[in-house]
């Protein structure tokens, strides 16, 4: 029997971040009167709620039998890496060529292998994004290195 | 302003050609994302969010609703055509829509879901314009008390109506409240779980959030899904005329459609897709036919369509007069507004009649728009359907990572969405609802600042949400509906264990 891991772990992963928002808010911020509240009442009270909740998603998957879950490893890192270098190499290395990287990068993940059509489409898309943030919206980022 | 002289006064706006031409490019968009699987209004509404920035409050406002009841009209032409619903409102429009595809009356099907979303979204506006001039005359006498325990209602009721798991929902509701914390806190000027990341002043980036919840995570969980998309059959413009009989069979079925659809989406919590199951579930049962149903009756069209419209349309009633989103789209809009420095609530018609007045005949014109323009253009629409997603999703992914940029021209705000993206696969994987995250996100500021106030007026005695009579009213639904979920859930479970045994 394969149990139900997304339950199980994500509840406990919630009650977790719920007892360390209600930790942190209480020594760190002022917790003040039901009157007059201070900055880590809130949070505190929220903290608190979502521990139990928490609690109270994982505690029945601990019996139960789950579904399979089918995660997309190969869409999941395509994708995120495309972004961080996206990220990294924008103010660096200028819109164009990092605009390219990610799109080549991205569509790894595509079912259709081939270089070609990868190719074609990051030009396109390139072309586009200078088009729209650079002449349209007259974003103020670098096109190319050193600039 | 009465409610006719107001719609007037919203159409000199509405047709100004600079909201105009957003309004045009809203719905068309709005029909683009629609008819694609793989990309929602969601999606695309978090996407265009930074191009607001460079409009003004009620061209923003417009075209991004436009998006909203755009993509309701092209959800139904994937759901008729290959049985993959374009939007999750379009998901019982398979259900009868495929069927009549495959008896070779898919034009029929598509004319019968445009024509019943037009007259679904006209009786909207008219239930949108009776309801919020009532409703925001009656919110002038809602104090800060009121004002929480509404919010916490709407809250809890998106999170446990029709819910399989209602703590789940609940739990995301409360990480989003968390999340909304973050940042410098109002009161006292204190910074909340900043860690001494000066872009995290002032909170979390709504449109950072937005996009990595929707944008992203979904680019991720479709790429595989959406190429395996079918032929879709050609549809010529005269293929989409009904017989007379069949054409007698829309008008009935689309009233009550409609009407149920602009209950169910005025209320907090219940949307455009439950409005649309159970507009299909009232068909079914009041037909005299029901053997019918599945097999391509033209009212399981009709009805559903009608409804989700309807529903999109009057889910602006709460949102534009009492400034409460009822759903996580209505929480994007709302963002969009305090962008632009508008605070929607009761006091808007009186002090920005001009957009909301504007807002509502521009609803008015974007269906006409898009009746006029689906039907003759419907080849172009299926046609888009062949489009393959790894087309789309790489140029998606680069306007998020610019759209975020824009914002304030911070890489931060990049990096911020690949973690958030990360996050948000993660819990569509584990089954846990992003959406109702964003609804707390957006509304958790709002909620801790009336609860302040209502327990600072009352000098700390919280039985001041029992003594007002409509913040009691709202507790009391509020204690319903956590019992009712309760007694759902045990009672599941017991019915679990007996078949175990």
């Amino acid at each position: 029997m394969k149990r139900d891991i997304p339950d199980l772990a994500g509840g406990l992963l919630l009650s977790v971040i719920g007892v360390f928002v209600l930790v942190y808010a209480s020594t760190q911020y002022d917790i003040g009167l039901l009157r007059r509240m201070g900055p880590g009442f809130f949070p505190a009270l929220l903290g608190g709620v979502l521990a139990v909740l928490g609690l109270m998603i994982a505690l029945p998957a601990i019996a139960r039998k789950g579904a399979p879950i089918r995660i997309a490893w190969k869409e999941a890192l395509a994708v995120l890496s495309a972004i961080l270098v996206f990220a990294m190499g924008l103010e660096r290395a200028g819109l164009v060529p990092v605009t390219l990287a990610s799109v080549l990068i991205a569509s790894i993940a595509a079912p259709d292998r081939r270089i070609g059509w990868r190719l074609a489409l990051a030009l396109i898309v390139t072309a586009l994004s200078v088009v729209v943030f650079h002449f349209g919206l007259k974003m103020t980022v670098p096109l190319w290195p050193g600039q | 302003m009465s409610g006719w002289e107001g719609f007037l006064h919203g159409l000199s706006v509405a047709v100004q050609p600079d909201v105009l031409i957003y309004c045009v490019f809203g719905v068309v968009l709005g029909t683009f994302v629609g008819v694609l699987p793989g990309i929602g209004a969601m999606a695309t509404i978090s996407l265009l969010l930074p191009i607001t920035y460079y409009l003004s409050p009620e061209a923003a406002l417009v075209m991004l609703a436009g998006v909203y009841y755009g993509s309701q009209y092209g959800g139904a032409v994937a759901s008729i055509l290959l049985r993959l619903p374009g939007t999750p409102q379009s998901a019982v429009t398979t259900l009868d829509g495929y069927p009549l595809a495959q008896q070779g009356r898919a034009g029929v099907a598509l004319f019968t879901s445009m024509i019943s979303s037009f007259f679904g979204s006209f009786i909207g506006i008219f239930v949108l314009i009776l309801l919020s001039g009532v409703l925001a005359s009656a919110a002038t006498a809602f104090g800060a008390a009121d004002y929480a325990a509404m919010m916490i209602l709407g809250l809890v009721a998106a999170s446990t109506i029709g819910a399989k798991h209602p703590a789940k929902g609940l739990a995301m509701v409360v990480l989003g409240l968390i999340l909304g914390c973050v940042g410098t806190d109002v009161n006292s000027g204190v910074q909340r779980f900043t860690f001494g990341q000066t872009e995290l002043m002032d909170g979390v980036n709504l449109v950072a959030l937005a996009m990595g919840l929707f944008g992203v995570a979904e680019v991720i969980a479709n790429i595989h899904v959406a190429e395996r998309t079918g032929v879709p059959p050609r549809v010529a413009l005269r293929d989409l005329l009904p017989s007379r009989a069949e054409l007698r069979r829309i008008p009935f079925p689309a009233l009550r459609g409609a009407s149920l659809g602009s209950f169910f989406g005025a209320l907090p919590g219940t949307g455009s897709t439950i409005s649309s199951f159970l507009a299909y579930a009232a068909e079914r049962r009041i037909s005299r036919h029901p053997e019918r149903f599945g097999n391509g009756a033209i009212e399981g069209v009709a009805g559903p369509e009608a409804a989700n419209n309807a529903a999109a349309i009057s889910a602006f009633v709460p949102t534009l007069a009492l400034g409460i989103p009822g759903d996580p789209i209505m929480a994007l809009m709302l963002g969009a507004l305090v962008i632009h420095g508008v605070q929607p609530g009761p006091l808007m018609l009186e002090a920005r009649p001009d957009m909301f007045w504007g807002l509502i005949a521009s609803f008015g014109i974007g269906n006409l728009l898009l009746l006029i323009l689906n039907l003759p253009l419907i080849g172009i629409w299926v046609s888009m359907l062949r489009i393959p997603f790894r087309w789309l999703y790489p140029a998606i992914l680069i306007f998020v990572c610019l759209g975020v940029y824009s914002v304030r021209g911070s890489s931060f705000d990049i990096f911020a969405v690949a973690l958030i993206g990360a996050i948000g696969y993660a819990l569509s994987l584990a089954r846990f609802n992003p959406a109702l995250l964003l609804l707390g996100f957006v509304l958790g500021p709002l909620i801790e600042t009336n609860l302040r106030r209502a327990l600072l007026i009352s000098r700390g005695d919280a039985m001041v949400f029992l003594q007002r009579p409509i913040a009691a009213a709202f507790v009391i639904a509020t204690g319903l509906l956590i019992v009712m979920a309760l007694v759902q859930t045990i009672r599941r479970k017991s019915r679990g264990a007996q078949e175990a045994a």
